[in-house]
């Protein structure tokens, strides 16, 4: 029952309600759930068919996988909730790209001036930043100690 | 045929102007490296520098070339227009229809994207004056879109990652680009096409990212604030997608990449900024009342010149 379909093989990332975004957040936070056990704990208080419709639109949508379990339907998330967001931003700027030159359009964006960074060197300014955060708290402890000595 | 002509020579000198400044400005730029400013001011210069052509050539054919041939030149004549007016006033005709296009071309690309991104975004409370959405379509992480009404547009993911400091410090640095106008000189640099002019706009929008950057951030933790919500963000578009506007970016003598700025802000410290010197703006008023103080005294010979030069180039 596995759908071969990758969703960012897509034109795009699909659009998600907010109901399938509650349905999607409970799979990820369970792992993997049928209709009833998405009901059983009473943290969803829709009718067992619009569950059992959102879960269907989400699987049709590409982001569940399903295997038959009984008469019911086990889903199960094909995507983390990172890779979903990843997804979405890279949908976003693909869009900006196929627009044409993008520093044409009248737009400015944080992360506009992108080099062509991988993984491994935002893992490691990631480590720089947490160092210098550590050094800052460190710093501001010992700025407040002598205060605090003064006080007594 | 003397309005014809007339019309024809003014195009001709605007379009000479317009080339010779373009030309000299494309080779000379890059001495603003040796330049030690706030990068507000490096931004403010690079801006001046690329709209000067533009804004001079058109100064000059208004103020010297229209009244010169209206005053000096005889109606009588029976002088035909010129091959050479003709030619560069069609030219400058076509430069102006370019402009004209490229800028209506991007501000309608702009309008079909932002109108996609805007689709069901709701209202996002930051406390600022400044409108800010919250995006649930596919956006970039953090867009300002608009230039008579800025909008901020947050995406659903940006929301997630961020921190509430992180997400605060990134929305300065957006305001910060509301207060230099920046959308509104991008679109500006649309309307006067000229080769060689892209890696001037390009460190023009690198000066423009640092000097939101030093806007936004205002002590150590901010700048680390910032650093980290650039890192995490950086995360959300991965290199395929990052290899044309590094392209379009890289070039210039203000180097931009994601590295670059965080390591220039984690390296912020209060003494070294108040040591990169803000250029006041009003320093531009001296230099501009003299030139029209000059051009006021010596109007009559530069009319004289500029008719001379006219009637050498009818001819």
């Amino acid at each position: 029952m596995t759908r071969p379909l990758s969703i960012f093989g897509s034109n795009s990332t699909p659009q998600l309600g907010p109901f399938e975004q509650q349905v999607l957040q409970e799979l990820w936070s369970r792992g993997s759930a049928t209709v009833r056990e998405m009901l059983a704990d009473g943290k969803m208080y829709q009718a067992y068919t619009t569950v059992m419709t959102t879960l269907d639109r989400l699987y049709k949508k590409g982001l569940l996988d399903r295997t038959a379990e009984g008469r019911a339907f086990r889903y199960t998330p094909r995507l983390t909730s990172e890779e979903l967001q990843r997804g979405a931003a890279l949908d976003g700027i693909r869009q900006l790209l196929e627009s044409g030159n993008t520093s044409a359009l009248p737009l400015s964006y944080l992360v506009e001036a992108l080099s062509t960074h991988d993984a491994q060197l935002l893992d490691q300014l990631q480590l720089l930043i947490e160092q210098k955060r550590r050094e800052l708290q460190a710093n501001e402890a010992n700025m407040s100690a002598p205060k605090v000595k003064e006080l007594h | 045929m003397f309005a014809l002509r007339g019309i024809a020579v003014s195009l001709t000198f605007f379009v000479l102007v317009y080339c010779c400044l373009s030309a000299l400005v494309v080779i000379s730029w890059r001495w603003l490296r040796w330049l030690h400013a706030a990068e507000q001011s490096v931004a403010d210069l690079l801006f001046l520098l690329r709209v000067l052509p533009l804004f001079a050539s058109i100064v000059f054919t208004v103020a010297f070339v229209v009244p010169s041939f209206q005053i000096l030149e005889p109606r009588s004549a029976n002088e035909g227009t010129g091959t050479l007016p003709l030619t560069l006033g069609l030219a400058a005709l076509s430069l102006i229809a370019l402009g004209s296009w490229r800028v209506v071309a991007a501000q309608r690309r702009t309008a079909r994207i932002v109108a996609l991104w805007l689709e069901g975004a709701t209202p996002f409370e930051t406390g600022s004056d400044t409108v800010t959405l919250r995006s649930h379509r596919l956006t970039p992480p953090l867009t300002l879109v608009g230039m008579r009404k800025p909008r901020v547009l947050v995406s659903d993911s940006t929301v997630e990652l961020l921190t509430a400091n992180e997400l605060s410090i990134a929305l300065r640095h957006e305001l910060a680009h509301i207060r230099s106008y920046d959308n509104l000189k991008k679109l500006v640099f649309r309307f006067a096409p000229f080769p060689g002019m892209a890696s001037l706009e390009s460190a023009w929008s690198q000066a423009a990212e640092l000097a939101a950057d030093d806007a936004a951030v205002s002590n150590a933790n901010n700048a680390v604030d910032l650093a980290s919500a650039l890192v995490k963000l950086s995360r959300l578009i991965p290199a395929k997608a990052a290899v044309e506007p590094a392209a379009v970016c890289t070039v210039g003598f203000v180097t931009g990449t994601i590295s670059a700025r965080v390591a220039r802000l984690l390296a912020w410290d209060e003494a070294g900024r108040s040591r990169e010197p803000l250029i006041p703006r009003w320093l531009a008023i001296p230099p501009v009342a003299i030139a029209i103080f000059c051009s006021f005294l010596a109007y009559g010979p530069v009319l004289n010149i500029t008719h001379e030069v006219t009637e050498w180039l009818v001819r």
